[in-house]
């Protein structure tokens, strides 16, 4: 088991462990929130593990994730808007979490690569994964009670 | 040592599973059931399947939340109309 | 036959599989052991043929022919989908309003969009070779078109959705993989014999035989299936509205049928 590997297991039990805490209880909208986070973190735990298995093919299901990953959490804004009305907003602290997070498993992940297609591809999944975040959690707090009519 | 690994995802998976029982609404049943589906993929990843990991993934990220949320929808639209109908049929009746 | 004689056959095919399952689980080779019968000769199979994925020569290969019961389940499903959820005689077709969506959330999604598309494809055509392959890819890529839903709304998706191609393209794709098993009998092997290709190189695009061809045609089943699937959900959900049944304050006001 290499430091990847080591890495990787942290990350899933001290990252999913609260995830998993704030998605089962709580207001709604920081059930969804913790969902979005949850994407975020499984897509890192993944790019560790296809590093620590050192197997480049796996990093295509940190893409998937990292494409898909934001767009179940638009289908949870979009569909249950309506329901978290006067929830508490999310602080920025969860952008910035997931900005930084990202940066602190991407970077060492690219410095271990090296040049190459392999680069360029982590950094496309780093910038999806960020861009996808921030924007799920943009539209999760503009998710308003205004919306509650159904025919959208 | 790589069971470690193994044996952490399924702990996850099962932990998560349970909270998924224990929630009882199912817009909020949706939320801890995308989370599950993410930790399967972890197990399946970590168990060297990453097929299966694909499969889930693709299935339970979107899909899968759209598919039960729109059922919700259209289910409580369904009995809210109903709930309103009797009470108007009450309200006219006395 | 009445309850009891029917109780009486079920337990008698419960015991059955019972029996036959466990001398299968006492004829299995240890676990945790370096010897592995069948994987030793699926990867050797795999390997005969050029194709670099191993998961996908065992589905779309050695084991094509069970992929193709799995074809047909989906199919039938979306199929029993599409007649449960279709508008009844008591049911009106109301018009879908416009939804409110921040606009860095609608661009994102629209760069998004065909990004997740492409990455869709990309599973598809690279099933011979990486993770993945028609399935995948298939329900990665409808997942993209629904973006168009999700961040914008429902008529923008149905501008591009002509449900009637998805149907057909959804019937063309079961019928691309039964067409590539009786190839395989034509070219004077079994159904779905990996003959008729030649195999190529091993681990690049052009491998594998009818390995990326089957792929392709799940690929279009499955991306078509869940896109006609989805269309059911969403009519039933957005648009289709059932006796007694008044949504907020726009019913009524779009009455077509």
């Amino acid at each position: 088991m290499n430091a990847w590997l080591v890495a990787a297991a942290v990350l899933m039990v001290a990252g999913l462990g609260p995830v998993l805490w704030c998605v089962a209880t709580g207001p709604l909208r920081r059930r969804v929130a913790a969902q979005n986070t949850g994407t975020l973190l499984v897509c890192l735990v993944l790019l560790l593990l296809a590093r620590g298995y050192a197997r480049p093919p796996y990093t295509d299901v940190a893409l998937v994730v990292a494409l898909l990953g934001p767009v179940g959490t638009l289908v949870y804004a979009r569909l249950l808007g309506p329901e978290m009305g006067d929830d508490p907003q999310q602080g920025p602290l969860t952008k910035a979490f997931a900005v930084l997070a990202t940066a602190a498993v991407v970077l060492p992940l690219c410095v271990a690569e090296g040049p190459g297609r392999s680069l360029v591809k982590l950094l496309l999944i780093g910038a999806i994964l960020v861009g996808g975040n921030v924007i799920s959690s943009q539209a999760l707090a503009g998710a308003r009670p205004k919306e509650a009519d159904d025919h959208g | 040592m790589a069971d470690v690994l193994i044996a952490l995802a399924l702990l996850l998976v099962a932990a998560t599973a349970t909270a998924a029982v224990a929630v009882r609404d199912p817009a909020r049943q949706a939320l801890v059931l995308s989370v599950l589906g993410l930790t399967l993929t972890l197990l399946f990843t970590v168990l060297q399947a990453p097929d299966v990991a694909l499969s889930q993934l693709a299935v339970g990220s979107a899909l899968t939340p759209l598919l039960i949320l729109l059922s919700v929808r259209k289910a409580r639209r369904r009995s809210l109309d109903q709930v309103r109908a009797e009470k108007e049929a009450e309200e006219g009746g006395t | 036959m009445n309850r009891r004689l029917r109780m009486w056959v079920l337990l008698l095919g419960l015991a059955g599989t019972a029996a036959v399952l466990a001398a299968a689980a006492f004829r299995l080779p240890a676990f945790g052991t370096d010897f592995h019968p069948y994987g030793d000769r699926a990867v050797r199979e795999a390997l005969a043929r050029q194709t670099a994925n191993t998961v996908a020569a065992v589905n779309f290969d050695q084991r094509a022919f069970d992929t193709l019961g799995e074809e047909t389940i989906l199919f039938a499903a979306v199929l029993g989908t599409v007649v449960l959820l279709r508008q009844a005689r008591d049911e009106r077709h109301v018009e879908p309003a416009p939804a409110d969506v921040a606009a860095p959330v609608r661009r994102y999604a629209l760069v998004l969009l065909p990004v997740t598309l492409v990455a869709g494809l990309y599973i598809v055509a690279h099933g011979q070779l990486t993770p993945g392959g028609g399935f995948q890819g298939g329900v990665v890529a409808a997942t993209a078109l629904h973006l168009l839903y999700i961040a914008v709304d429902y008529r923008a998706l149905e501008r591009i959705r002509p449900l009637g191609v998805f149907e057909v393209g959804d019937a063309a794709g079961e019928a691309a993989y039964l067409v590539i098993g009786v190839a395989g009998l034509l070219a004077g092997s079994s159904y779905l014999a990996n003959t008729i290709l030649p195999h190529g190189t091993f681990n690049t695009l052009s491998s594998g035989g009818t390995v990326p061809l089957l792929n392709a045609a799940i690929g279009m089943e499955v991306a078509c299936a869940v896109v006609v699937l989805l269309a059911r959900f969403l009519d039933q959900a957005v648009e289709i509205e059932g006796e007694g049944e008044n949504a907020g304050g726009n019913a009524g006001e779009g009455e077509r049928k």
